[in-house]
């Protein structure tokens, strides 16, 4: 108990070390079948890559061959040539939009739902979460119209509607974040003497941060990933990674072309779930979070 | 740094719920109030509405003689201690005492050196470029005492700051409050449920139950001269005789009481009341000392609580509660007479 530790004394925590808890003491075989599972699930994630990697470096590659008969650059020279750079660069602008755009209204809509700030809740968070039940196209097919008679250029009516396809991801990342997020340090802050936009700046966002990083992430890979939306709203004025990818694989031969396209996809976000891993973690919890709250508030009359 | 503070009238409702219904209080510079009541007695809410935390339905609030209303939370100069210390998880022990200095545009080595003196108030020192995860419970409490003091408040607001600490952490925490006190004389208005603890921090109790002001007065009158039955037995009063005044004399069961010196008692019903600790018991024949009442008793029950057992003394149809110490042979069927001291008695209107 915390009464007992002297001043000055660091608190740790119990034991982490499963072998102190009784439900998690691993027990006989199960070392062999962890492992077994988990070698099984690296060769399942890591199988697609070896043949990528190995057409990334193969300028030919007949059939019955177990190695390319030819190794060489050839595939990024035609990549190159063939505006790689450009549609990364797009794909990564769109991304970049998507998720500034939609990370900022998923985190206020979950923020006002989980506040209870919200008419109606069940029904907006339901909206909300519908473009994860409904098939890109098919929303995509009535809108292109609509958005085509209002004259809304194409690079804006992708945007909008990739955030609207973001916003799931976001909002329900955000929800998390805010339930477990407690109003009160922003009260304090504010009897401190912090103005609305200290708390935000210096309590509230440097509290959700990891939330607000997540959720980020997700809303990018939504606009670096999407094809359907760029394809048929776009119609054309922007130019994609996956765009590129999809025509290089729709014709012969380009298998090297669409080993480094698509090695060159997985780079951005390989670096920010590397990114995420090591600064999106929680803050660490404070003891007290796990001590008596107001609502357990020890009951008694004066 | 202190102000004065005055509630006037404060009511607040919650769609058709009253919170509260009329507060109205003042605390002088200075001076320590500690609001007491149960749960749900609206408490709280007196201390987020003075906070700017909640908005008042009406009523004013006066700091320093001026309307607070209107007046953003960051603006009243106030600082808030909450049950849970809220140390902001992001940034060290000595950032989080330096917040106010900080947010208030100081520059950063400035509000460090202002926060380590408060942390040195605290009995904190050195614990600045800690994670305030490397902290246990009073310790977070006390920096969170630390920082609120820092940003200088008119009127330190104290919201059950203690209750969730150990006994012993507790008592710890009081006298480093009556040590912060002496140095720096805040104004504090603090809630809590213990009447223990707001006996022993402060110098005047506003005590309130289901959103209205019970009494306002100081601890030792809000024991010994309870304005009504509900402040007697909130301040946990277990002597109730009922019975009648005529002339200035209450007459009950245990026969007749005059009112103490320099007091006195309307005509008319009411209920004598006396605190059981000012009952003395004794089971030798001795004379009636004077200013007391002495009353001939049997001892009708008799319950353990550790180094003190309560007694209940029957006198005809009237009970009286003593405490003695365990070690005292009154066993039940005993007679004794109990000695009552005439300034210890209060008559409140019947219920």
């Amino acid at each position: 108990m915390a009464m007992l530790i002297p001043y000055g004394q660091r608190v740790t925590p119990d034991d982490p070390t499963v072998s102190s808890r009784g439900l998690m003491r691993p027990r006989p075989g199960g070392r062999t079948l962890r492992l077994t599972i988990a070698a099984l699930l690296t060769v399942w994630f890591a199988l697609p890559l070896v043949p990528l990697l190995l057409w990334f470096f193969a300028d030919r590659w007949s059939a019955p061959a177990v190695l390319p008969t030819e190794w060489g650059f050839d595939g990024v020279t035609s990549a190159l040539a063939n505006g790689a750079v450009p549609a990364f660069g797009q794909s990564l602008a769109l991304a970049l939009v998507v998720a500034a755009i939609a990370t900022p209204l998923g985190a206020m809509a979950a923020r006002a739902l989980t506040r209870g700030a919200v008419p109606f809740p069940r029904l907006v968070s339901g909206i909300l979460l519908a473009p994860l039940a409904l098939p890109a196209f098919v929303a995509v097919m009535g809108l292109t119209i609509v958005l085509l008679r209002a004259r809304v250029p194409g690079v804006v009516g992708v945007v909008i509607l990739l955030v609207a396809a973001a916003l799931p991801y976001t909002v329900y990342t955000m929800r998390v974040a805010y339930a477990a997020h407690d109003l009160a340090y922003e009260d304090e802050a504010r009897t401190l003497g912090a103005s609305r936009w200290n708390v935000l700046w210096r309590v509230h966002l440097p509290l959700v941060a990891p939330g607000l990083a997540r959720a980020a992430f997700l809303a990018f890979l939504v606009g670096w990933s999407d094809y359907v939306i760029t394809v048929l709203v776009g119609g054309g004025t922007i130019v994609t990674l996956p765009l590129l990818v999809a025509s290089f694989a729709a014709g012969v031969g380009n298998d090297a072309v669409v080993a480094v396209l698509s090695v060159s996809a997985i780079v951005p976000p390989l670096v920010l779930l590397l990114a995420l891993g090591r600064f999106g973690r929680r803050y660490p919890t404070a003891s007290y979070l796990h001590g008596p709250t107001a609502s357990q508030s020890p009951k008694g009359s004066p | 740094m202190s102000a004065t503070l005055e509630i006037d009238a404060l009511v607040k409702t919650f769609g058709a719920a009253t919170a509260l219904d009329g507060i109205s209080f003042a605390v002088s510079a200075g001076e320590c109030l500690a609001v007491l009541g149960p749960s749900g007695s609206g408490k709280s809410t007196v201390l987020r509405s003075i906070a700017g935390l909640d908005v008042p339905s009406s009523g004013r609030i006066l700091v320093d003689g001026a309307d607070v209303a209107g007046v953003a939370p960051e603006r009243r100069g106030m600082a808030m201690v909450f049950q849970r210390p809220l140390l902001f998880p992001h940034l060290s022990v000595l950032d989080n005492v330096a917040f106010a200095a900080t947010v208030s545009g100081q520059p950063k080595s400035e509000a460090r050196a202002d926060a380590r003196q408060f942390l040195e108030l605290v009995q904190l020192e050195g614990f600045g470029d800690r994670s305030i995860t490397a902290l246990s419970g009073g310790q977070e409490q006390r920096v969170a005492l630390a920082r609120a003091l820092a940003a200088r408040p008119r009127v330190l607001l104290l919201d059950e700051p203690f209750s969730a600490l150990d006994p012993e952490l507790r008592a710890d925490m009081h006298s480093l409050l009556g040590q912060i006190r002496r140095q720096l004389n805040p104004t504090i208005v603090m809630v809590t449920h213990d009447r223990d603890e707001a006996a022993v921090v402060a110098d005047r109790v506003a005590l309130l139950s289901t959103g209205r002001l019970l009494q306002h007065d100081t601890v030792e009158r809000l024991y010994t001269r309870p304005a009504s039955i509900e402040v007697s037995r909130l301040m946990g009063g277990r002597i109730e005789l009922a019975g009648e005044v005529r002339s200035g004399v209450h007459h009950s069961a245990i026969g007749a009481v005059l009112a103490p010196e320099g007091e006195t008692w309307a005509d008319g019903p009411g209920m004598l009341v006396v605190r059981h600790e000012a009952v003395h018991v004794s089971t030798l024949p001795v004379e009636v000392p004077p200013g007391m009442v002495g009353v001939e008793v049997v001892v009708a029950d008799r319950r353990a609580r550790g180094p003190r057992a309560e007694i209940t003394l029957a006198c005809g149809d009237g009970l009286l509660e003593a405490e003695v110490p365990a070690s005292r042979p009154l066993a039940v069927g005993q007679s004794a007479t109990a000695h009552i001291p005439r300034s210890a008695c209060t008559v409140v209107p019947a219920p």
